[in-house]
């Protein structure tokens, strides 16, 4: 055995916690990974995701080459042939298509399958805007509370997850922190020793919520009106630090007259808490200073999901929390990275008059019941498993079995959406890529360096843009920049927060803080300063006068034709579409409602083939509350169907009182290939967007039960 | 779903393990320490810290091993929590030398 060789790397993950890694490799071959231990905010520990990293690069399972198809959509069924093959045909039916219907019949699908700067979210918007394709709308994740979260403090980095040791309340909303922001919690505990209180607020008892002093066991899509509750109870009970209000926010008045509405009586009725509850959580945050309140993505993926962040940001200027390290609000460091979005985004490549689609929309664009025109004859899938993580799972299904559609995905694995495709090609997996990463879940930018060569002839995203622009015959130089320029134009290095910092120290050391004020001394908006049209906390938006709007960062960069439907300037409650209050012609077919959380072992789909974390994540499961259990005749380990007028999906039930009774939890990430029956959790979720931001509603769904 | 400790622990009781657990999920009796696998978080910190190799991923466990898994469980649920690290037990370090590590 050859001499063993450790390699600061960085986790690809769409996770906030951007883990520093250790890779160790031999003889070229990736041996193993572990956490950095010298790295301040994740400090030497992994995850159940990527413990075992080595097994993903490693797996035979990977895709290594470019594949053809050579049977029938959707069975996998491919032949081997070369990158020069592949792209070829790539480019004769992308002309064709154009020539036929215009480039917009091409639309691009991608997330945050991969990260990293140069690799992840932005990767190939300068080709699709050059090519002129559909605009592609990624409102996966943290959109509308983007929107909702720019209309009340701007783009703030908001308080430092570091500084929670200084919170003396520590407010978790919808957010398990032990499953999917794991590295925050130390943090958490350290100011429990010093006398912090945590309390979750979620509706079932989540492995965080069991950690907590107080779990507030919320009914679904109901924190609006929990928000506007304790806010009503902060003017009510004389709680508001009028001084700071005074000073740096606007529409205290008209926010007080709209939080009449909600006094604590109706609250309790459509939470689901009690009055003593909602009045305790007010007290808390507001005398316990500093206070915080950390928000999951969960909270916008309901119909009111939007409007609910918009009142919860409110708060911490309300109760003064600002004032302190470790008071106020958490959301999306990502602010804080002087990321140069503008080299990668290229707006200036967008036609006068593109087509922007919504990526929700993808079954009904596919099937042609959107009616577009011209109509989408090619997708191109890459860092991005819609057939898993996309709504109405069995509408995709149908629209790529499209003969007439040409599907391109570029794959580390035969995901349940490659499973589909006309042209499969290789990808790298973070070993064997360069890249330079932001965080969204701590002030460090990190540094992933290549610990081996590309296995087989996988390429990096960076490089297969590098040879879709040089098939299609473009010319503008900056589609070929090597990745080592990529990585040098990716920051705006002579931004402030980038003092100090040097390539050539993150490359040796892996990672380096931001250069902002500590942990013990960063209070961003203790004198104001929010980065709103006024610079003060509107708790009145004059964002809203624009109307609805998504962040040009989730448009490839583009913010011409907002949807701009009209926004109460005022934060409200909007209850959920689909529950037995609102709708209970639904609910007398459809009796309980679905919640979607992330699983433990899962990331989002990544992860959801390996035999490691299939055995840890156990098959596809749904918890009920045993009154609800009960009721419908069913046993723990029964196979039960869920359904419905979407779809139906099967999954073992689970019995727990740690559930809401009316309330079922189903965890997504599960492949329907390897699961019984075909289908998983967004067989059933629909594409209808929340208030703001067009985040989904993922967790805004009703639905029956039934043993197999 | 959780990391085990084995019997490499046994007498020894390093308790490096304890100092780096995010979630003080370690419970320790006069000769071991044992992980509650519903606290645990499967974070791994604590694998490499151990001096002598007495913790795994209950999915790694071979199965001369696996019997581990039961007896963390159980015995993690009767007995106190630990939040810091403690001194070795006499004799660890011979134990360890035995152990050839
Ligand atoms: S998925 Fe998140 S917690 Fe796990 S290693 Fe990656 S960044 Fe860390």
């Amino acid at each position: 055995m050859g001499m063993e060789e450790k390699i600061i790397g960085a986790c690809p993950q769409d996770c906030p916690d951007t883990c520093s890694m250790i890779i160790t490799k031999s003889d070229g071959i990736v041996t193993g990974v572990r956490g950095n231990p010298d790295h301040p905010f994740t400090r030497g520990r992994l995850c159940a995701k990527v413990n075992n990293y080595q097994d993903r690069v490693n797996s035979t399972d990977r895709i290594l080459y470019p594949l053809r198809r050579t049977g029938l959509k959707g069975t996998a069924a491919f032949e081997r042939i070369g990158w020069d093959e592949a792209l070829d045909e790539i480019a004769s039916r992308w002309k064709a298509i154009i020539g036929t219907h215009g480039a917009k019949a091409i639309l691009p699908y991608s997330y945050l399958g991969t990260q990293g700067i140069l690799n992840g979210l932005t990767v190939g918007d300068a080709f699709f805007n050059k090519l002129g394709a559909t605009i592609s709308e990624r409102t996966f994740c943290d959109s509308g509370a983007c929107t909702a979260y720019t209309m009340t403090i701007g783009h703030s980095a908001g308080v430092d997850p570091e500084s929670f040791v200084h919170s003396r309340y520590i407010l978790l909303w919808a957010c398990n922190t032990l499953t999917t922001n794991s590295h925050h919690w130390p943090f958490i505990e350290e100011a429990r020793k010093r006398g912090a209180k945590v309390v979750v607020i979620d509706p079932y008892r989540s492995r965080t919520a069991r950690q907590a002093d107080l779990h507030v066991p919320i009914r679904p899509g109901t924190d609006g009106a929990l928000a506007l509750g304790i806010i009503h109870i902060l003017f009510r009970d004389g709680l508001v630090d009028t001084d700071y209000v005074a000073q740096h926010t606007v529409g205290a008045d008209e926010l007080a007259e709209r939080a009449q509405d909600y006094p604590p009586e109706r609250v309790a009725a459509i939470t689901g808490l009690s009055v003593d509850l909602i009045a305790e959580l007010a007290h808390g945050l507001s005398e316990s200073q500093p206070s915080v309140i950390r928000i999951g993505v969960a909270i916008e993926r309901q119909s009111g999901g939007g409007q609910a962040v918009r009142a919860i940001a409110c708060i911490p200027a309300l109760v003064g929390s600002w004032r302190r390290p470790g008071g106020g609000l958490l959301q999306l460091p990502l602010w804080a990275f002087p990321v140069n979005w503008g080299t990668f985004l290229r707006p200036d490549f967008i036609e006068p008059e593109p087509r922007v689609l919504n990526q929700w929309k993808l079954g009904a664009a596919l099937t042609g019941e959107m009616a577009l025109d011209p109509p989408i004859q090619s997708l191109m899938v890459y860092n991005a498993n819609p057939m898993v993580m996309s709504p109405e799972q069995a509408r995709i299904a149908e629209g790529l079995l499209r003969e007439d559609l040409f599907t391109v995905v570029s794959e580390q694995f035969m995901t349940d959406t490659a499973r589909y495709a006309d042209i499969v090609l290789p990808a790298t997996t973070q070993v064997e890529q360069e890249d330079i990463m932001f965080s969204w879940g701590h002030m460090y930018l990190s540094y992933n360096n290549r610990a081996i060569d590309p296995i087989g002839e996988a390429v990096p995203n960076t490089e297969l843009f590098r040879r879709l622009a040089k098939t299609m015959g473009f010319e503008d130089p900056s589609f070929y920049r090597s990745d080592a320029e990529q990585i040098a134009d990716a920051m705006l290095w002579d931004a402030p927060q980038m003092q100090g910092i040097t390539l050539e120290r993150l490359k040796r050391e892996g990672y380096a803080r931001l250069n902002l004020p500590s942990a013990d001394e960063y209070a961003p908006h203790a004198n104001g300063h929010f980065a709103t049209p006024s610079g003060k906390c509107e708790f009145y938006s004059s964002m809203a006068a624009d109307g609805n709007f998504v962040l040009g960062l989730f448009r490839q960069g583009y913010d011409g034709q907002q949807s701009g439907e009209p926004i109460d300037p005022l934060p409200h409650y909007i209850p959920p579409q689909e529950s037995a209050e609102s709708n209970p012609d639904l609910a007398a077919r459809y009796p309980l409602n679905l919640i979607t959380p992330k699983s433990h072992a899962f990331l989002s789909s990544t992860y959801g083939n390996l035999p490691h974390q299939r055995r840890q994540a156990g098959d596809q499961s749904v918890t009920l509350h045993p009154d609800d259990a009960a009721r419908f005749g069913i046993a723990a380990s029964d196979r039960v169907k869920i359904w419905n007028d979407r779809g139906a999906f099967e999954a073992v039930a689970q019995i727990s009182p740690d559930i809401r009774q009316g309330v079922i939890v189903a965890p997504v990430g599960y492949w329907p290939s390897l699961n019984g029956g075909q289908a998983t959790v967004h067989a059933i979720t629909s594409s209808r967007y929340a208030d703001l931001g067009k985040a989904p509603t993922f967790s805004d769904n009703l639905v029956a039960v039934e043993r197999c | 779903m959780a990391y085990v400790v084995t019997d490499n622990c046994v007498d020894c009781r390093f308790t490096k393990c304890v100092e780096v657990c995010p979630v003080q999920c370690f419970h320790v009796d006069e000769r071991m320490v044992y992980i509650d696998p519903d606290g645990c978080i499967d974070c791994a910190g604590c694998v490499p810290e151990c001096p002598v190799g007495a913790i795994d991923d209950e999915y790694n466990l071979p199965d001369d091993k696996r019997a581990w898994i039961e007896i963390n469980r159980d015995r993690a649920a009767v007995l106190p929590r630990l939040t810091g690290g403690m001194e070795p037990l006499p004799g660890a370090q011979q134990r360890k030398a035995e152990l050839g590590l």
